[in-house]
């Protein structure tokens, strides 16, 4: 309890810090205010936003393609790493390409999705997906390939079947590694999503962003990207603490 | 005897093995050896590290394969893991994220009886190791000690013919370990499986077994074979001579490898 307040005074001490320096900062008068807004000014768009709706509309549409990109993602990472880290003919077929993969960034992935997708939501869930399968695979392949030989041992030594085995021992043990990549994943859902929603959407948090650009709306950007502060810390603490919940024997 | 101690008899017949050494060469950590271990006693196997006792018991749980000879258990050659031998490892073989229940119950369920049956038999195997009340806690919320009797129990609750225990009490404290020896003994005695226990520790071997063989490295092989006479319980407040006797000459045994390095 007093560990809760004490975050929560750290959270609320350091962010007044923030807002103040930004006010003096602002109002000292070294840059245009059209360039860099005061809080109070980006407090106002925001309003302004809330109230026309788009607000929430956006959050609502950015949010939804950034769950259905990460489900598809997460699930084909969790699968493909399970498979190639324990069925050797799996890894030899798989490895050497997904790691060609790897080193391509989502951003690059933008023109060819949206050719292949077109410009609507499709392009999106493509990218988004992409970006968190790589995250999940990754970590989910190297949790599945270190599982402590003892555990198999002893599983074996049971009279466990393999299919036993893989579900009760394999999956259990990596599962700290998977809830690691699906953290990683939240993360980079978010990146990609901006990346994709910078090009070629027509609402969305990063529509809103590029949407303010045309008119130089810089506390309208402010806007977005306080949104997309916030709701990653938030997504991220969830994440934590449902991992810490499901994979209680870690902390143990 | 009664026919119930004829299960669980071991044969080493000329059981060899090598492993391959980085620079190319072999590595003989188990010189061929012929073992007879009889139904239902209690053996240690004592020596340094990379003396081939791990090795040994390695072999006849079927997890490292043998480079020339056999092994057979019951007249039956080992060829792999096989369920009718349990193996208590030394730490980390508890599954964390089961409960302790949860951990007896795994090694149940390649039985196909009923659930309640099962569960029936593991809450007995449970309140025979002394835990029971701790049924649905976890092993990360358990001592040393009551993991290693989680361990007892989740192998003991099938019956096995054979137990193998690598070093199963190396990492507790000294007053744990004493009373893991009593319950040990005490499961042993009721259930009368054949046990290779594997230890550095000359007390504990004689504590425990019938006969204690005392192996050395370079190659791994037993050097000498101790039947351990003295009358059940044994107790370390309580020696006589001949158990003084015993560990002299078997901690002088276990010196003279490396006085020959000197």
């Amino acid at each position: 309890m007093l560990e809760a307040f004490k975050k929560v005074g750290q959270l609320v001490l350091s962010l007044s810090g923030v807002v103040v320096i930004w006010s003096l900062f602002a109002n000292s008068g070294f840059i245009s205010q059209n360039l860099f807004p005061t809080p109070g000014q980006v407090w106002r768009a925001a309003i302004n936003l809330y109230q026309d709706g788009v607000l929430m509309s956006d959050l609502h549409i950015s949010l939804t393609r950034a769950a259905i990109g990460f489900s598809i993602g997460a699930s084909l990472g969790i699968l493909l790493g399970l498979l190639t880290a324990r069925v050797k003919i799996v890894s030899i077929a798989l490895e050497p390409f997904l790691n060609l993969l790897r080193p391509i960034p989502a951003i690059a992935l933008v023109p060819v999705a949206i050719v292949w997708f077109g410009i609507g939501e499709g392009s999106k869930y493509f990218v988004i997906a992409y970006t968190v399968f790589l995250a999940v695979w990754l970590n989910t392949h190297a949790g599945a390939s270190e599982v402590a030989s003892t555990y198999i041992r002893a599983a074996r030594s049971l009279g466990a079947s393999r299919t036993r085995e893989f579900f009760e021992v394999i999956i259990p043990a990596s599962a700290p590694a998977i809830f690691v990549g699906l953290r990683l994943g939240a993360a980079l859902a978010f990146l990609s999503l901006v990346a994709a929603e910078l090009s070629g959407a027509s609402a969305g948090i990063g529509f809103r962003l590029q949407d303010a650009r045309q008119f130089i709306r810089t506390d309208r950007m402010f806007v977005g990207l306080i949104q997309l502060g916030i709701l990653g810390a938030l997504l991220d603490a969830a994440f934590a603490y449902t991992g810490r919940r499901l994979v209680h024997w870690e902390n143990a | 005897m009664d026919t119930q101690t004829k299960i669980g008899r071991i044969d080493l017949k000329g059981a060899e093995i090598t492993f391959k050494a980085p620079k190319g060469g072999k590595i003989e950590a188990l010189a061929p050896t012929n073992l007879v271990i009889e139904a239902g006693s209690f053996i240690s196997l004592i020596g340094p590290s990379g003396c081939g006792k791990s090795t040994l018991l390695n072999a006849v749980g079927g997890f490292v394969p043998l480079t020339a000879g056999t092994i057979e258990l019951d007249g039956e050659p080992v060829t792999g893991i096989n369920p009718d031998v349990g193996v208590v490892f030394q730490q980390y073989a508890l599954f964390p994220w089961f409960t302790a229940l949860g951990n007896v119950m795994f090694a149940l369920k390649r039985f196909k009886t009923s659930k309640e049956d099962r569960l029936e038999r593991a809450y007995a195997a449970l309140k025979e190791v002394g835990l029971e009340g701790r049924e649905k806690t976890y092993p990360g919320q358990l001592s040393g000690g009551m993991r290693q009797r989680v361990a007892l129990a989740r192998v003991f609750v099938t019956s096995p013919k054979v137990l193998l225990m690598d070093e199963p009490f190396g990492a507790l404290d000294a007053q744990t370990r004493v009373a893991m020896h009593e319950i040990l003994l005490r499961i042993w005695e009721a259930h009368r499986t054949t046990v290779l226990f594997v230890t550095h520790d000359v007390d504990e071997a004689l504590i425990l077994s019938d006969r204690a063989h005392i192996m050395s490295a370079g190659p791994g092989r037993i050097i000498e074979t101790m039947d351990v006479t003295q009358e059940r319980p044994r107790h370390v407040d309580n020696i006589g001579p001949d158990f003084l006797k015993a560990r002299n000459h078997i901690i002088r045994l276990l010196r003279q490898p490396s006085a020959e390095d000197h």
